[in-house]
């Protein structure tokens, strides 16, 4: 492969691996020195290994389109996206400050929405927003946590500077294909683990257990834990299964759960009904409980806020923590970490305008064709525009859309995505990607070793979602300058 | 053949296990490799054959070495002369089975001592000793021959335990502070290597320490690979024999030791004092069993 890593260059980009000069980084040295050893003939029977591997361990997503829906194989680069343990340690600590600051804000939202009469965030973006669940007003859950669960989508700028893009407070998903992605490389490139220490990342459904179990109302030594999912058509179904399995916890769907006479959740199972102490919810929190939120929910299960309210039921993530899954909100985020924790934020947010600002608006629309807009409430790159790759008539629907409702666009920079080598059509080239790692917080709060990253196998591309034909590569948190 | 079947099995999953483990542990903090070397009893060969301790001689001498009574290709000849003078007794295509797999391992491990190959090597006999033992599961008559495979098989399944346990106890024990947050990742891995990962986290969590793994590796009466359960089945069917009285008074003396267990945290000596005693039992029902039936009278 002599060629295209000589003639590897990304230009006007971070790469992560390779110098603007096109020479490896220290830490991606020994690895590179390895892939360029082999043949083509080799990578090429590597990139087949890891195909195979794949449909072998049934690793799959899914996809909704009109034709019905369809199972498809974890696309996936064997390449390992390699950072180092000093540059995750610093991102590390971010996060962890971040998700401490969002748990202090949902807990204000729902109790003394002191940052609200302070006005540090407007009362009406918060209180008006459809993620502001008033069912949960007044609830003090454990530890005073609302999400437990967090996946942040981090970008690298030109300079390899770390941005956090967003954060996923309701059900993030993504988690089993980063464990996955690990065990694929360990099968296809097991030579190259020789001469790195890599952190490893497949205790994630152990520090999940615990994070869970932290928050059994009932002091037990091993809490009734279960997964609750919408079902063997959701998406993330793999992931689900994957989980319950990882935690040796019960996977059931809505019907399988019931609220008794004595407000407590019981699990239908052979041996009569089985008390559960912790529901880790897969499933919007809208369609939790047709008592409490949407009357036509048929996935969820009747009473289950109410037994929640009553302190007999953790639920993980808490509802009424998507109030802070808004694009809008994101924006006062290290306002939120200054407010709480009297800390300066360690991790910075990309500049956003919010078009609910007449000045930020009026920069907005007559710069669509440099800017990234989005809508403050969708997830799975749904609905965006990225300018400077949109034509004048789809500015022009935006410019309408904005007008229209301002409160729910915002609009951020076009970033220059950092890039790393990607396997593609039998060579080497640059492709741009984002990290997701995923944060736990209950009684104690972690932060998974590297994420999973998420690629553009398109030239150029900056779309990186799966269900958009993004690919995805392990990530390797490596010690020491091998 | 069926004890040796087993032998290649779980040596098979303990280097996949292995092998596993290194790649998620950081330089320095794995076991090292003579582990495996140790667990499989066959250090005096090993120091015969080889200079250094490492992962080429180690794999060497497990994956593809016929002359080592530890390593997958002897165990596989001997389950193969082993069937092809019993045939009379088994379901037809075991000897085409076992002879395939002979042929394949004959022909496929000395490329499989490397990372590359490794993994799919060491899949491709688990599965295939696991056809072996579903072939015979499902159509071999419930007789004589069939109560001989099941306790060959489940007394080997016993005796791996006990030693896996030991000397894994003994390597995690060894170690120093620093490294002990790996801990759960080892016991994990010897979970592993028992094929005991999901039946553990289902029977007692996702939480792995040691004596949570120790009771369960030896204890657990639902778990078809445990020695308890092993002991039992071992019993039922030598109940089933005649002239059974001397073999399963062994079984007896086995079985009350196991209970003798306690579920309160031992010490490292006094682990490896009772595997040893343990295993002093499994000998000894492994030759009461021999001289009931498998010894022609002298005189």
């Amino acid at each position: 492969m002599e060629e295209s890593w000589k003639t590897y260059r990304s230009e006007g980009f971070f790469d992560e691996s390779m110098t603007p000069k096109g020479n490896p980084r220290a830490a991606a040295n020994q690895a590179i020195k390895f892939l360029h050893s082999l043949s083509p003939d080799e990578l090429a029977s590597r990139r087949v290994a890891a195909e195979l591997a794949i449909k072998e361990m049934g690793i799959s997503f899914t996809v909704y389109t009109e034709g019905g829906n369809i199972d498809r194989a974890w696309p996936f680069d064997f390449i390992p996206r390699i950072i180092t343990a000093r540059e995750w340690s610093q991102l590390s600590l971010g996060l962890l400050q971040r998700m401490r600051a969002l748990n202090c804000f949902i807990d204000d939202i729902y109790n003394e929405q002191k940052i609200l009469a302070d006005g540090s965030v407007p009362a009406e973006i918060v209180l008006d927003s459809n993620n502001y669940l008033e069912p949960c007003a007044g609830v003090k859950p454990a530890f005073g946590v609302w999400a437990h669960v967090c996946g942040s989508d981090i970008v690298r700028d030109h300079k390899g500077q770390f941005f956090v893009l967003e954060d996923n407070l309701r059900v993030p998903s993504g988690v089993s294909y980063m464990i996955e992605n690990r065990e694929i490389t360990k099968r296809v490139l097991p030579e190259l683990f020789e001469n790195y220490s890599i952190l490893p990342l497949d205790d994630y459904p152990l520090k999940l257990y615990q994070t869970l179990a932290a928050l059994s109302p009932r002091a037990r030594r091993r809490p009734n834990i279960v997964v609750l999912t919408p079902g063997i058509y959701n998406a993330a179904y793999f992931e689900h299964a994957y989980l319950a399995h990882g935690m040796g916890a019960e996977l059931v769907e809505g019907s399988d759960l019931f609220v008794g006479e004595d407000d407590c959740v019981y699990m239908r199972s052979v041996d009569g009904p089985t008390r559960v102490d912790v529901i880790y919810r897969r499933i919007n929190e809208d369609f939790m409980d047709p008592e409490a939120f949407r009357e036509d929910s048929v996935v969820g299960v009747p009473g289950l806020i109410r037994s929640w309210k009553a302190g007999r039921v953790a639920i993980a993530n808490a509802p009424g923590a998507g109030v802070a899954d808004d694009k809008v909100i994101y924006a006062f985020v290290p306002d939120m970490i200054q407010y709480y924790l009297k800390e300066k934020p360690l991790v910075k947010n990309v500049p956003t305008y919010l078009c609910m600002r007449e000045k930020d608006r009026d920069y907005v629309l007559s710069n669509l064709d440099k800017l990234v807009v989005k809508p403050a409430n969708e997830s799975g790159g749904y609905g965006i525009m990225v300018g400077p790759h949109s034509t004048k008539e789809t500015h022009k629907k935006f410019a309408r859309l904005i007008e229209k409702n301002p409160r729910n666009y915002i609009a951020q920079p076009t970033l220059s995505l950092s890039t790393a080598p990607t396997y593609v059509d039998g060579s080497i080239q640059p492709r741009h990607l984002d990290l997701r790692p995923f944060i736990l917080q209950s009684k104690d709060s972690w932060v998974t070793p590297g994420g999973l990253t998420r690629v553009a196998l398109q030239k150029g591309s900056l779309v990186v979602n799966s269900s958009q034909g993004g690919g995805s590569k392990d990530t390797w948190i490596v010690e020491g300058d091998s | 053949m069926s004890r040796y079947l087993e032998r290649t099995e779980d040596t098979a999953r303990i280097v996949s296990a292995y092998n596993h483990l290194i790649m998620d542990l950081p330089k320095g903090a794995e076991p090292g490799w003579d582990i495996m070397v140790q667990i499989l009893d066959a250090e005096p060969y090993f120091h015969q054959r080889f200079r250094s301790v490492n992962e080429q001689n180690v794999l060497k001498l497990l994956v593809a070495d016929d002359g080592a009574s530890c390593s997958i290709p002897y165990s596989i000849e001997a389950a193969r002369e082993n069937v092809r003078t019993t045939r009379d007794v088994l379901p037809e295509e075991t000897w085409e089975l076992v002879n395939e797999l002979s042929l394949f391992v004959r022909e496929v491990a000395p490329n499989s001592v490397g990372r590359r190959n490794r993994h799919a090597f060491l899949a491709e006999v688990i599965s295939r000793c696991q056809t072996i033992n579903g072939l015979m599961a499902s159509t071999l008559t419930r007789d004589h021959a069939y109560s001989f495979i099941k306790v060959g098989r489940l007394l080997e399944c016993a005796d791996m335990a006990t030693r896996m346990v030991d000397v894994g106890a003994g390597d995690i024990l060894d170690r120093d502070g620093s490294t002990s947050a790996f801990d759960p990742l080892l016991w994990g891995a010897m979970l592993q290597a028992r094929s005991a990962g999901s039946a553990y986290r289902r029977q007692v969590g996702p939480l792995v320490d040691r004596n949570a793994v120790v009771n369960f590796v030896f204890l657990d009466t639902a778990f078809p690979r445990s020695v308890k359960f092993c002991m039992q089945g071992i019993g039922q069917e030598l109940g089933r024999l005649a002239n059974h009285d001397e073999p399963l008074r062994a079984v007896g003396r086995v079985w009350r030791r196991l209970n003798r267990l306690t579920k309160e945290d031992m010490t490292q000596a006094e682990l490896h004092a009772f595997i040893d005693d343990f295993q002093q039992q499994l000998n000894q029902l492994h030759t009461a069993i021999e001289e009931a039936w498998f010894r022609v009278a002298s005189a």
